[in-house]
């Protein structure tokens, strides 16, 4: 048995006080009353012969619980060969958790944060399981478990720092919370068999105040799993961020003549002095500002709303720029300004403009101009001859009566790449037409005239058209009398889904894919003669339904952050990364972004997160108020000759814990000692008794 | 001791003693006629026999045997040390006792019996009288616990002289365990007022011989000072102080005629009653032609 503290063994020297205190005859502290001390003097208290120990196995007991306290003290241990066999180590399971945010890309930041990889890698045992993991929004598994143990030991940080090098901080923002949840979730799945080992998560971030940890309230963090964070610290404190503050859709009106940006400054920075102002990329590829830049004073950890003028004389300025900050990651906003959005919509029709009973009639003013969008309605005689512009400019065609075969067929070749058509018959001699457009024959219409009317039954709230109706305030359409419709079967049209049925089954609203596009049939027109739909509540919302189903009028958000998705609509392709035709797009870098969709092209300003530009450290105790237990990285001393021993020593002393067990016995031998004094106190107490009477 | 009731402990005491042992040494109204003697001027005319005057014409006063006018103050020390007791009850019970047993014999006799008790002052007073319930109310007396600390023997002599004006015999009863340097002038000053004092000292066999065994700390019980104390060691000290003093007191009873008497708590009641009654007799005979009767006539 070895000893950590051995010089506690003087402690034991101790022992000699009970047994002097033995040899001494103890002085009663009990008290006897007397009836008068006058004739009566002091006497000093007698001693014991010093030959003769009273009470042996008291005084044994007593002796034993200070050696025992002695040797718990010295803190004994066994040593152990093994212990520089390093098959001994227990494995630690390891998840290495690297941040590659935005705020990452400050300078010197991604270095030092790969030299702490390194060095944890440096540190890591061959027995220990290791992964390798980057997060910004999510966390992505770089090196996961199976393959670095699939590696042989002597590859495996070489392979993690291949890996870690192929890699740089993006431009996502940080979800630290749910990257921690991914981490400890990783780390808790093993096989299907309990780890042993000693399981940590080693965090390597700049630890900045955006990082979002709420993720982490409900999650209840595994016992067993322990966070090191290795914070990488800012060489320049300063960071300054711009961030556009996004007007809604009713604000941003086509007379808007500012644009509103946040310029925040971080709590710990040093400059507050900084320059805003509409950027241009001049001939060297630098961006120089346009005109007199705005002078921003922003204290440390305070923010600014500043409205930025949008230059009427300098059209096309999409980028504004703060300068002054040491960190210019997030000195950038993309703008796409305000602005009203054209849409063409084609009516092919025989009705006479100024007809208050025809439908152009009311298309025209249900599709008025609003701040956001503009309508024109081109209206066309169907028996005219239809220009080439007319139908490729145009979101959405209305059909209303017959058309020659060459117009349908030439809407019919638009459709297939991706017009969107709108068949509303006024009488059942139009059935060529809705034949020659689906590409079908014997398509037929009849005309349906109800007893009294009929109404809107069966109407699928799920399809885009009517999904504004959807709620029940507003899905009411039976107060819409339908005079007379005309009937079609809907299995003779292909692809064909109805939408909406009338109370007396036939189909009232179709759906059908052609090639790309698509064509909707509205079995009723919305003029009086055919029915109420023009007067009624149901008549602009469905329009408005039928143009954004035609790819405009739905309201883009004014920006988006990078990371998002954004849904697109049919037919989009992309100018430069989005080649195939897709459902939705990823942003992955600010700027501006273009997508076609069919004609249009869509523009979407991509900016950063603006909790990037937080950039002040997180309060350590953030995490550890979430229930994260937190241990801190300690640098450890270079080991060499005696202190490995005594380092040994130390491990293995921590490891037995022996002196547990000696102050146990420690109070055990008390206990006994306790009892055995009480009762021999007891008895001489009853014999003296017993002797006074 | 085992008695709880002090009064019924008392009669317990006198039971066997009543015999009409105590004669009355004073003349007064009684209905026991002694003799007749000539009338001679200065004498009370309420004594005389007007019978005898009618049948032979001649003064003759008549004289009886009083039997009711033995006054005695009993005076009882209540003091702390008087609570100390190593055989099972207190010299202050001790003292109570005999106290109770001195009151209830003479009450039977027909005399009238006072009590004070004090400690370092005077705490109860209860006049020389012999009526229906006074003893009870003595007794009671007797019972109630003394709140005071210290001994002071000197005060209640002081008081009982300036209280008692009539000539009666004073039983003093404590443990005189205080400095008697005072007591010698108070007792005189008793003396000549012509009371007779009888002198009981109580004390503990443990007192007596010191007779504990194990060393502790000893606690003085009226100065609460307390003291190391091996008792085998500090013995010939004590004894030597102890007999001293207990011899002085003795002595100076003896000059000034009074009857002392050392008591210990272990000896039975019945021997010190005997032993105060036949000293009572002793002396009632040797001091008889000294006094006088209230009378006004000159004892026989």
């Amino acid at each position: 048995m070895n000893f950590l503290t051995p010089l506690f063994f003087i402690g034991g020297l101790a022992i000699a006080g009970p047994i002097i205190f033995h040899l001494i005859k103890r002085t009663t502290r009990e008290r006897t009353l007397f009836s008068s001390l006058m004739f009566l003097l002091p006497t000093p208290p007698r001693l014991a012969k010093r030959s003769r120990l009273e009470h042996l196995l008291l005084l044994l007991l007593r002796c034993l619980a200070l050696g025992l306290l002695a040797l718990g003290f010295s803190r004994p241990f066994f040593k152990q060969t093994q212990l520089d066999d390093p098959t001994a180590v227990q494995p630690k399971r390891i998840v290495v958790l690297v941040d590659v945010s935005a705020s990452m890309r400050r300078t010197g930041l991604w270095a030092a944060a790969r030299e702490r990889v390194e060095a944890t890698l440096g540190k890591v045992s061959a027995v220990d399981h290791v992964a390798l993991y980057t997060f910004d929004r999510a966390a992505t598994p770089l090196l996961p478990f199976e393959e670095w143990n699939r590696t042989p030991a002597t590859d495996r940080a070489a392979l993690a720092k291949a890996r870690l090098a192929a890699v740089s901080p993006g431009w996502s923002g940080t979800q630290l919370g749910t990257a921690l949840m991914t981490a400890a979730e990783a780390l808790a799945e093993s096989d299907g068999k309990q780890f042993p080992g000693p399981r940590q998560i080693v965090l390597v971030s700049d630890l900045q105040a955006g990082s979002r940890i709420d993720a982490l309230q409900a999650y209840e963090w595994p016992k067993t799993v322990t966070l090191t964070v290795e914070t990488v610290k800012a060489s320049k404190p300063t960071n300054a961020g711009l961030q556009l503050v996004a007007d809604s859709a009713d604000t941003s009106g086509a007379a808007e003549t500012v644009v509103r940006v946040r310029v925040s400054n971080s709590a710990d920075a040093q400059r507050e002095q900084f320059k805003l102002g509409w950027t241009r990329a001049s001939a060297t590829g630098e961006f120089a500002f346009v005109g007199k830049p705005i002078d921003v004073y922003v204290p440390p950890g305070q923010s600014r709303v500043i409205a930025v003028p949008i230059a009427k004389d300098a059209p096309g300025l999409e980028r504004i720029e703060l300068k002054g900050d040491d960190e210019d990651f997030d000195n950038v906003v993309s703008v796409i300004p305000p602005g009203q959005q054209r849409l063409n919509v084609l009516w092919l029709g025989n009705d006479a403009p100024e007809d208050i009973r025809q439908p152009l009639f009311f298309l025209r003013r249900a599709l008025s101009d609003t701040p956001r969008l503009g309508v024109s309605v081109a209206a066309r005689n169907s028996t005219a001859q239809l220009l080439p512009d007319d139908i490729a400019t145009a979101s959405v065609v209305f059909v209303t009566d017959a058309l020659p075969a060459a117009q349908t067929a030439a809407l019919r070749e638009q459709a297939l790449a991706g017009k969107t058509l709108v068949f509303a018959p006024k009488s059942a001699a139009s059935a060529a037409t809705l034949g020659a457009l689906v590409g079908r024959e014997g398509v037929a219409l009849t005309e349906a005239r109800p007893t009294n009317y009929a109404m809107f039954a069966e109407i699928d709230f799920k399809h885009p058209l009517f999904a504004s109706f959807a709620d029940p305030r507003f899905s009411d359409f039976t107060k819409i009398h339908i005079w007379k419709y005309r009937k079609l079967d809907a299995a003779a049209i292909p692809d064909a889904r109805v939408l909406a049925r009338f109370d007396s089954g036939d189909p009232a609203v179709i759906e059908a894919a052609i090639g790309k596009g698509r064509l909707f049939v509205l079995t009723t027109g919305w003029q009086p003669d055919d029915s109420q739909l023009a007067v009624s509540t149901k008549f602009v919302p469905l329009l408005w339904s039928l143009l954004e189903l035609g790819g405009g009028g739905a309201a883009a958000p004014a920006q988006w952050f990078v990371g998002d998705t954004a849904p697109l609509p049919p037919g989009a392709a992309g100018t430069a990364k989005l080649e195939k035709a897709e459902k939705d797009v990823r942003f992955t870098e600010p700027g501006l972004r273009e997508i076609k969709v069919g004609e249009r092209v869509m523009r979407f300003a991509v900016n950063l997160d603006p909790n990037e530009s937080r950039t002040a450290p997180l309060a350590a105790d953030e995490l550890e108020r979430l229930g994260v237990p937190l241990t801190k990285a300690e640098a450890k001393p270079v080991v060499t000759g005696d202190s490995k021993i005594v380092l040994q020593g130390i491990e293995a002393e921590n490891r037995q814990k022996l002196w547990r067990w000696f102050i146990a016995a420690t109070l055990a031998v008390l206990l006994v000692e306790s009892a055995l004094a009480g009762w021999t106190a007891r008895k001489e107490n009853s014999k003296q008794t017993e002797a006074a009477t | 001791m085992s008695i709880r009731s002090l009064e019924l402990r008392a009669r317990a005491v006198v039971e066997g003693f009543w015999s009409g042992m105590h004669r009355s040494p004073y003349h007064g109204f009684s209905v026991e006629f002694t003799e007749y003697r000539q009338y001679t001027p200065g004498d009370d005319p309420r004594y005389l026999d007007w019978r005898v005057y009618a049948r032979t014409d001649r003064y003759v006063i008549k004289k009886y045997e009083d039997e009711t006018n033995l006054r005695c103050h009993l005076l009882v020390d209540q003091s702390r040390s008087m609570n100390y007791g190593s055989r099972g009850h207190t010299k202050a019970a001790y003292a109570a006792t005999l106290t109770a047993t001195l009151a209830y014999f003479l009450h039977l006799q027909g005399d009238a019996t006072g009590l004070l008790t004090f400690d370092d002052q005077v705490r109860d007073y209860l006049p020389a009288r012999h009526r229906a319930g006074h003893l009870r109310q003595l007794m009671h007396a007797l019972e109630r616990p003394s709140a005071g600390r210290t001994t002071d023997l000197a005060a209640p002599l002081e008081r009982i002289t300036s209280l008692i004006r009539r000539r009666a015999l004073v039983a003093l009863v404590s443990d005189f365990l205080a400095p008697i340097d005072q007591l010698e002038r108070k007792l005189v000053a008793l003396g000549a007022c012509g009371h007779e004092v009888s002198v009981f000292q109580v004390l503990d066999p443990a007192e007596l011989t010191l007779g504990l065994e194990q060393p502790a700390m000893f606690e003085d019980l009226e100065s609460e000072r307390t003291l190391y104390l091996d008792p085998a060691a500090a013995r010939a000290a004590y004894m030597k102080k102890f007999t001293e003093h207990c011899a002085a007191l003795r002595a100076m009873c003896r000059k000034l005629g009074i009857s002392y008497h050392l008591l210990a708590t272990d000896q039975p009641l019945e021997t010190a009653l005997f032993g105060f009654l036949q000293d009572r007799m002793k002396r009632g005979r040797q001091f008889r032609p000294a006094f006088r009767g209230s009378n006004g006539g000159s004892a026989p």
